[in-house]
């Protein structure tokens, strides 16, 4: 009995690698268990620190409030020109018979919990199939990519975060238009920029942002910024570390994108994982 | 009865960490707390409710990482072996020892794991680090120190006998 205890989850790893499993019964049933005790853990985490950080913040609030008031007044005035040129835009848009891909309204969710194995990197939220997050939905946040989900279920889903090595993105540097993959590197480590050319233009500091070419991201959404570019003498590619526009572990909340731009579910089955 | 009350601790024990890894933005690092109960499982239990709870430990973890892939319930078990195969020739009845079994049962499990994730990888060993591995096995041991009480509760009454796979 201990040797199938040992053998059988050891030939499934072996043999299904890092592909992973649908969740069964059992899985559902530990998550539909763990999961409200995230939430009221994280909210009650939460509420204590709101609590002791009101009262800090109540000290030099007078001068925040001016500091916010002058703040408002700059950002009326900016959306107000803002506003024009959105204006601008449809009326272009509509002058060149431009159709606006419609995306449905993204699901906002809450983290409720870090995967506490060091080998992968994921998030786990408090929206899941019963509210329309299915497998391969794109993760943001104001911000910037998260990463994209991997499991569903009623309750709650999970978040493979950029950072997971298993993680590959087409990206594009936003100054150039080179495009470029964005790897992860494990938990603590920057993410990597693979396969751009030694002849491509790429600085540290520029900024790259999802190519829409990965089956998972829409185009445009930011990823983060270059950092120590280096030319090796006998490579064909650049190195270059990508330091990500959200600080993926500390993430609170965040958006699902309800779209799955046609990534399969590893089984097959149709994306809902 | 006790199988249950592993697998119920280590429910608890990994929602706690996993919320608690998330509030203090622990990047490199983890802290395997179900690693502790694993050790004091191949200490204190029999040989089948031992693995029963070991594998069941694993199984929990695996699901908590997001992607189930059965590499965790098989490393579980494999350290409650190793650990009940060296606990035959140390007296393991206090707390010191417990430490040092839970440091290196952290240690080996740490390296298996990224043995077998790198051997079923495409990418290769050079994105899978142990740098983080002597913090993990300081923060693990000091949690297990933390469950030592807890642990005690639910300790059998009697010793199992002596002997490998009893």
């Amino acid at each position: 009995m201990v040797g199938t205890l040992l053998l059988a989850p050891l030939i499934s790893y072996l043999t299904t690698g890092h592909r992973g499993r649908e969740p069964n019964f059992i899985d559902r049933a530990v998550l539909f268990i763990s999961a409200p005790l995230q939430a009221v853990l994280t909210s009650s985490i939460e509420t204590v620190g709101e609590v002791g950080g009101g009262y800090l913040a109540l000290r030099g609030a007078h001068q925040e409030a001016q500091i916010c008031r002058v703040g408002l007044a700059e950002a009326h005035a900016e959306l107000n020109a803002l506003r024009e040129a959105e204006a601008e835009n449809a009326r272009l848009k509509s002058l060149l018979d431009y159709v606006e891909d419609t995306v449905d309204q993204e699901i906002v969710a809450r983290v409720i919990g870090l995967n506490p194995s060091p080998q992968f990197q994921s998030i786990r939220i408090n929206r899941g199939e019963d509210d329309g997050v299915r497998f391969g939905m794109p993760v943001v946040t104001a911000e910037g990519a998260v990463g994209h989900v991997i499991r569903s279920v009623s309750g709650s889903a999970d978040v493979m975060l950029l950072t997971d090595p298993q993680s590959h993105i087409g990206g594009v540097i936003e100054r150039t238009r080179v495009r470029v993959t964005i790897s992860g590197a494990g938990g603590g480590r920057p993410l990597s920029l693979d396969l751009v050319r030694r002849e491509d233009d790429l600085k540290d500091g520029d900024v790259v942002v999802t190519a829409g070419s990965d089956g998972i991201f829409p185009r445009g959404v930011r990823v983060g910024v270059v950092r120590t570019p280096e030319r090796p003498s006998v490579s064909m590619f650049l190195k270059a570390t990508l330091e990500p526009s959200v600080e993926l572990n500390r993430v609170e909340e965040v958006l699902v994108i309800p779209v799955t731009m046609g990534i399969p579910s590893p089984l097959g089955l149709g994306g809902k994982r | 009865m006790r199988f249950f009350a592993f697998s119920l601790l280590a429910l608890l024990l990994l929602s706690v960490e996993s919320v608690l890894v998330k509030t203090f933005g622990f990047e490199v690092t983890r802290i395997d707390v179900g690693l502790a109960l694993v050790v004091y499982a191949a200490l204190r239990c029999t040989t089948v409710e031992g693995a029963l709870s070991a594998f069941s430990v694993g199984y929990l973890l695996d699901v908590f990482t997001g992607r189930p892939t059965g590499l965790y319930p098989a490393l579980a078990v494999l350290v409650f072996l190793l650990v009940r195969g060296a606990g035959v020739v140390v007296d393991t009845r206090s707390r010191g020892p417990f430490a040092l079994f839970v440091a290196v049962a952290t240690a080996g499990h740490a390296v298996l794991a990224v043995f077998f994730t790198w051997l079923t990888s495409a990418e290769g060993g050079q994105v899978f680090s142990l740098s983080a591995v002597p913090l993990q096995v300081i923060l693990t041991t000091l949690a297990g120190q933390a469950m030592w009480p807890l642990l005690k509760k639910i300790e059998p009454g009697e010793r199992p006998e002596p002997g490998l796979l009893r």
